[in-house]
């Protein structure tokens, strides 16, 4: 009873999450600008991978946040862009436009024809099979020869006094992913993928063809992962199954997503940066334990925030009503 | 013209022989009905009598096992659920569905994106339509709160509102009154009227015998999967089948000791008038 009086109060923020809070993740976003400015390699790079992060959290959020199916295996379609790069390296064309296009239409594809029968599953079975096939892929890309097997192949990569060009690529996607988001939360689609989450069968009843949107959502989510992929394998210069396939690139943009607010817009570049952030103070400071630190960090974060960071923008009454949500919650 | 105008007179849902198992129960079996354009159909019937799963047949939820449902002569099993309601046919559930984290303005628009003229509509005119049907089954002043929030008689008029955002030529209605105290079913049966009278058929299914009389012009009567009774409600009523059926022995015991308690009291008035007395 006392918690849907406090959630009463707090508000939903509506589809697209509290305004406050795009606004605020855009102006960071405008303040990333800068970072190659400072000539510092190891900075660009941190700010780069949070990039890359925050459009693969941007991807899940659409099908895991939005349309309710919580997916493991978005480095599959992160892994595939970025194969799709390595691959036109190797016919030398060098060009980035062409990267995140060529794996942009080849996820599309490939996220339609497994989400066809992977999308017929519901919770825990979804989320098993899609662990499946991140796995199943990393399996196939290191038993092929033409893709350089498990030993991994040279990606063409420009001389280093423009190696801004890969961060601006990158901060480029994650631009995209985040207004795209933004924009699909306010159409038809948003309502179609939120009606899915929160009823499947009455979101029939009223005319949405679940299978197809289902579908829709999973194959633009996919099409976020291989655009940061194919951005990330010529910034890397090397690829291969391990990299592309990393159990990090599958975990981090789902934890960054929860951890900024599932479902809204500004929620996984601010869960992002944070984790990200805390990832790379942690592993400076305290190189032999920070997966312990940061194991802490989520769980004591899920425990009292959540519905994720941004919830906090569309608080009344600031952070009194928040601690009196937690007094709630353990109520 | 001439085909519309023979429509709207004739036969909008034609159900023909439904049966539906469900492993070794028959739910429901032989059971064939027709509603008339424009009409207002109750259905009634004991518990477990096979009322909702007739509407889960009617509305594509269910294919059934035998037999068929058409609407305007297009077999509704034919359609996948999602396509029902652009056929014209919309429902409500019983156990209400709102969509929990959206308003409620956001929950009817969600129907008059995807419904019947869904695709001829923008996201903004489908938030307009929302409005209008608010302000229509009177919910204008939550529009902008969380479905999770509302009381159950608004969460009703919720159920309606979106069936209604579908733009149905039949709207099939599985308890809207069921929890509503006297005043809130008065207020339920008007809106009701309201959208027959903006001819809308309608299929009304109803424990509260008192409503279902009041607004249907035909009733049919289910019990055990089996249609019993179908016509006016008053004949309906009055036939002893269906008083044994659907209201049961006790029901029919009951009046009997009533009218032997009214035949005493009248024998005791008889046997000391009030003049007597003053």
């Amino acid at each position: 009873m006392m918690t849907t009086a406090v959630l009463r109060r707090i508000g939903l923020g509506g589809i697209t999450g509290s305004p406050i809070a795009i606004a605020v993740a855009l102006a960071l976003m405008v303040v990333l600008l800068a970072v190659p400015l400072g000539h510092n390699g190891y900075l660009e790079i941190v700010f780069r991978n949070i990039l890359m992060y925050a459009a693969m959290a941007y991807g899940w959020n659409l099908i895991g946040g939005y349309t309710g199916y919580v997916s493991f295996g978005q480095v599959a379609f992160f892994g595939a862009g970025a194969y799709c790069s390595a691959v036109l390296s190797a016919h030398g064309i060098d060009n980035l436009f062409a990267d995140v296009a060529l794996a942009c239409v080849v996820n599309a594809l490939f996220a339609v024809v497994v989400g066809l029968p992977v999308l017929r599953l519901k919770g825990h079975y979804f989320a098993i099979a899609t662990l499946g096939i991140g796995l199943a892929l990393s399996d196939i890309v290191a038993n092929l020869d033409a893709l350089g097997a498990s030993s991994g192949l040279a990606v063409h990569h420009v001389d280093e006094a423009h190696f801004y060009v890969y961060y601006y690529a990158m901060w480029l996607v994650a631009l995209a992913t985040i207004l795209g988001t933004y924009f699909i939360a306010r159409s038809k689609l948003g309502f179609a993928f939120v009606a899915i989450r929160e009823n499947e069968e009455a979101a029939a009843v009223l005319g949405i063809d679940a299978t197809r949107y289902k579908i829709t959502a999973w194959a633009i989510s996919a099409m976020m992962a291989g655009a940061a992929g194919a951005v990330f394998a010529p910034a890397n210069g090397f690829l291969d199954p391990s990299i592309a396939f990393s159990i990090d690139s599958n975990v981090f943009p789902i934890v960054m997503a929860i951890l900024g607010g599932v479902g809204t817009v500004a929620g996984p570049f601010i869960g992002a940066l944070i984790l990200a952030g805390a990832n790379e103070l942690l592993q400076r400071y305290f190189i032999k334990i920070h997966t312990l630190f940061f194991g802490a960090m989520i769980v004591i974060v899920v425990l009292i925030l959540p519905r994720g960071l941004v919830w906090l923008f569309g608080l009344k009454g600031g952070a009194r009503t928040w601690l009196k949500s937690l007094t709630a919650f353990k109520a | 013209m001439t085909a519309a105008g023979q429509t709207a007179a004739g036969v909008a849902l034609r159900i023909t022989d439904v049966g539906m198992r469900f492993g070794g129960l028959w739910a429901l079996s032989d059971v064939s009905f027709d509603v008339e354009h424009g009409s207002v159909l109750g259905l009634i019937g004991p518990n477990g009598s096979g009322k909702t799963t007739l509407m889960n047949v009617v509305s594509g939820v269910y294919k059934p096992t035998t037999g068929s449902v058409t609407y305007d002569g297009r077999r509704i099993a034919d359609v996948p659920t999602h396509a029902v309601c652009h056929l014209g046919i919309a429902r409500t559930f019983q156990v209400v569905k709102p969509f929990a984290s959206l308003t409620v303005r956001e929950n009817v628009a969600v129907g008059a994106m995807y419904g019947r003229y869904g695709g001829k509509r923008s996201t903004r005119a489908s938030f307009e339509r929302a409005q209008e049907l608010l302000e229509f089954v009177g919910l204008a002043r939550v529009a902008e709160r969380a479905a999770s929030d509302l009381t159950i008689p608004d969460r009703k008029r919720l159920e309606v509102a979106k069936a209604l955002a579908l733009d149905p030529d039949v709207l099939l209605l599985d308890e809207v009154m069921a929890g509503l105290n006297a005043t809130e079913v008065e207020e339920a049966l008007e809106l009701l009227r309201d959208v027959n009278r903006r001819g809308v058929t309608l299929i009304v299914v109803e424990h509260l015998m008192k409503a279902i009389v009041s607004i249907s012009t035909t009733i049919v009567v289910l019990a055990e999967g089996r249609k019993i009774a179908q016509g006016a409600p008053a004949d309906v009523l009055a036939s002893p089948q269906v008083i044994e059926a659907y209201l049961g022995s006790r029901w029919v015991k009951r009046q009997e000791q009533l009218r032997i308690i009214a035949a005493e009291r009248e024998e005791a008035a008889r046997m000391h008038p009030p003049e007597a007395g003053a």
